[in-house]
């Protein structure tokens, strides 16, 4: 397989990049350059790793240490360090709910309970047609606005159970794109 | 004084560039670069009195004087702390999101004054919204030339460079931010050194505040004596107080420090949601725990709340209703510190677990007397003896709850008698 659309990285091996599209690895490659040392440039080749398979596995491990210069297993220590790296697949439109004091003191425990019985799924878990997954996370900043939730880091706030249904609802509709559904959720709301 | 922080916070998006030049922005970082010195601007904001708006409140200025004067022998670097984490804290997040080029003027300002030619601005993770609207923004000042190789067509150079976070609450402690943004694991780093000396990718570097940073372009342009002239004596200037929790009008209030939390809470906040009564409030965030509604007229600036026993931290107040158990409340805290102490130091990895378990204890109604003796000891036992303040940071909200609210917790006390009691 050699086709036009896929990598040919230099440096990199062959086999870790094909799958990746063109464009991407040669982001991925100009990372290093803009920090004083590659491996600054980590935390942005996972993120970016993450956005394009949805969640990291140990070829992107792999790939992330030899475009910085390290083991997969350091890249591993390193992405095990922090909650926004998956290390294994979500929903297309995987759910954080804010726990954190400003959106609990606010209902919080609410949402969390609107979304497991539209959905019946509890955090952690994934419903069977892959659409969504839920967890509960800390503090998104959104106290002056609880409470929050978080699909892809887009920000649903000043929420109530019926926003939460309409919100699971529209995000359904859009499924075939969730970036887009996403957007278009935020606006709407 | 006019509010110089928040002029933009009704806005639906970002304020642009062009409007913001409309607005007179960046005349002041012009002319910095233009015609002052790096000494000149670390003494107008050294004389400012400005302190970090992050939680610590350490003199701006004073910071900016330890960074490396001429000759250098290498680059020296200036870190923009947007990883705002601090349960109750929204502020950063409104300035980058409403207004970013009013933190990109301090960042430019900033970076002059120290002689960094490099800004990282490391913005946590999950404020994606913020960080698209810090790319553009930072996009249209390379364009304008007021980034680049000629900043303003000087002899300067200055690029930035956006990174996100990835989700770790202790990112925001300055030594984990900088083994966060070289790539490793966000663990804090023993000090000395201190980052003035041996700081990003092992270069002087000053990490400073994103709204500290927002209020350096007003002081140069009014001058220090201005600045001075609201706030206290020790905390001089405005801040943006962030309430949330159960109040009628939750949001960011552009403030001078030392106003009382009982003006924040109850003019400005329009007091507990549904006029119900308050149990408790929370002063400056998470870690700086509970204080009882007696407690509302205390200013609300470093030098006031450390005579209560607790800190200003970042100025993020929360209030706690009557119908919420304190109990309750400092498990939402305990439960949280325990998901975010960071490991590496056996105090606080095991204190923050244990802490946790005993308030546990107590919400199940299984308290035993000797839970606060237990409780004491693991504060005392984890404060002063790791790397960074993550146990002081726990102790805020056990240690309070346990002072002011202690017969919450006998009533959740279980009947049974401990074998051994």
């Amino acid at each position: 397989m050699s086709g036009s659309g896929q990598a040919k990285a230099e440096g990199l091996p062959q086999a870790l990049v094909q799958a990746l599209p063109e464009a991407l690895a040669a982001e991925l490659r100009a990372l290093p350059l803009r920090y004083p040392q590659r491996r600054g440039a980590l935390l942005p080749i996972l993120h970016r790793l993450q956005e394009w398979r949805g969640h990291l596995d140990p070829a992107d491990m792999r790939l992330a240490g030899e475009i910085v210069g390290i083991s997969a297993a350091e890249v591993f220590s390193v992405l095990s360090f922090y909650t926004m790296y998956r290390q294994r697949p979500v929903g297309r439109f995987p759910i954080g709910v804010c726990r954190n004091i400003s959106c609990w003191v606010n209902g919080s425990d609410k949402l969390v309970e609107t979304v497991k019985q539209e959905l019946g799924i509890a955090p952690g878990e994934i419903t069977a047609d892959g659409l969504f997954s839920l967890q509960e996370v800390e503090c998104l900043g959104s106290c002056g606005t609880a409470p929050c939730l978080e699909v892809e880091s887009r920000y649903f706030e000043n929420l109530t159970p019926d926003k939460v249904r309409a919100l699971l609802a529209r995000l359904r509709a859009g499924a075939s794109d969730p970036a887009a559904a996403i957007r278009s959720a935020q606006n709407e709301a | 004084m006019e509010n110089y922080l928040s002029t933009e916070f009704a806005r639906s998006g970002p304020l642009l560039l062009a409007e913001a030049l409309n607005k007179g922005r960046y005349k002041t970082a012009q002319r910095v670069f233009e015609l002052m010195t790096p000494e000149q601007v670390v003494d107008e904001v050294k004389n400012s009195g400005l302190r970090g708006r992050g939680g610590a409140w350490f003199p701006t200025g004073i910071k900016w004087s330890f960074m490396p004067k001429p000759p250098l022998k290498g680059p020296s670097y200036l870190v923009i702390n947007a990883d705002e984490g601090e349960p109750g804290t929204f502020k950063d997040r409104a300035i980058m999101e409403k207004d970013p080029h009013l933190l990109l003027e301090g960042i430019l300002i900033g970076s002059f004054a120290i002689r960094a030619e490099t800004a990282f601005l490391y913005i946590r993770g999950e404020y994606l919204t913020a960080h698209d609207a810090l790319a553009t923004a930072i996009a249209e000042l390379e364009q304008a030339g007021f980034l680049g190789d000629a900043v303003f067509g000087t002899k300067h150079r200055l690029r930035i460079v956006l990174h996100r976070g990835a989700g770790a609450y202790i990112c925001g402690e300055e030594t984990a931010l900088l083994n966060s943004l070289e790539g490793r694991r966000g663990e804090p780093r023993p000090k000395p050194p201190f980052p003035a000396v041996y700081g990003a990718f092992g270069r002087p570097t000053s990490v400073n505040n994103v709204e500290t940073l927002a209020n350096v372009p007003a002081i140069v342009e009014h001058g220090a004596a201005w600045f001075k002239s609201v706030g206290t004596a020790q905390a001089p200037g405005h801040l943006l107080f962030g309430i949330s929790g159960a109040v009628e009008r939750p949001g960011c209030y552009e403030l001078p420090l030392g106003t009382t939390a009982r003006e924040l809470v109850e003019k400005h906040a329009g007091g507990v949601k549904g006029g119900k009564k308050m149990r408790a409030f929370i002063p400056g965030g998470a870690s700086t725990g509970f204080l009882p509604p007696e407690k509302l007229d205390v200013a609300m600036d470093p030098e006031s709340l450390k005579k209560e026993g607790t800190m200003l931290g970042t100025g993020g107040i929360i209030v706690i209703p009557e119908e919420i158990s304190v109990v309750d409340a400092a498990r939402v805290f305990s439960r949280f510190f325990r998901h975010e102490t960071c490991g590496q130091c056996s105090p606080c990895r095991e204190g923050s677990a244990w802490s946790d378990q005993v308030i546990a204890r107590f919400q199940r109604g299984e308290g035993q007397r000797e839970d606060f003796t237990l409780l004491e000891e693991i504060m005392r036992g984890s404060k002063q003896r790791t790397i960074c303040v993550f146990p002081e940071a726990f102790a805020g909200p056990l240690g309070s709850a346990i002072k002011h609210f202690r017969g919450e917790f006998e009533s959740a006390m279980t009947t049974q008698q401990a074998p051994h009691a």
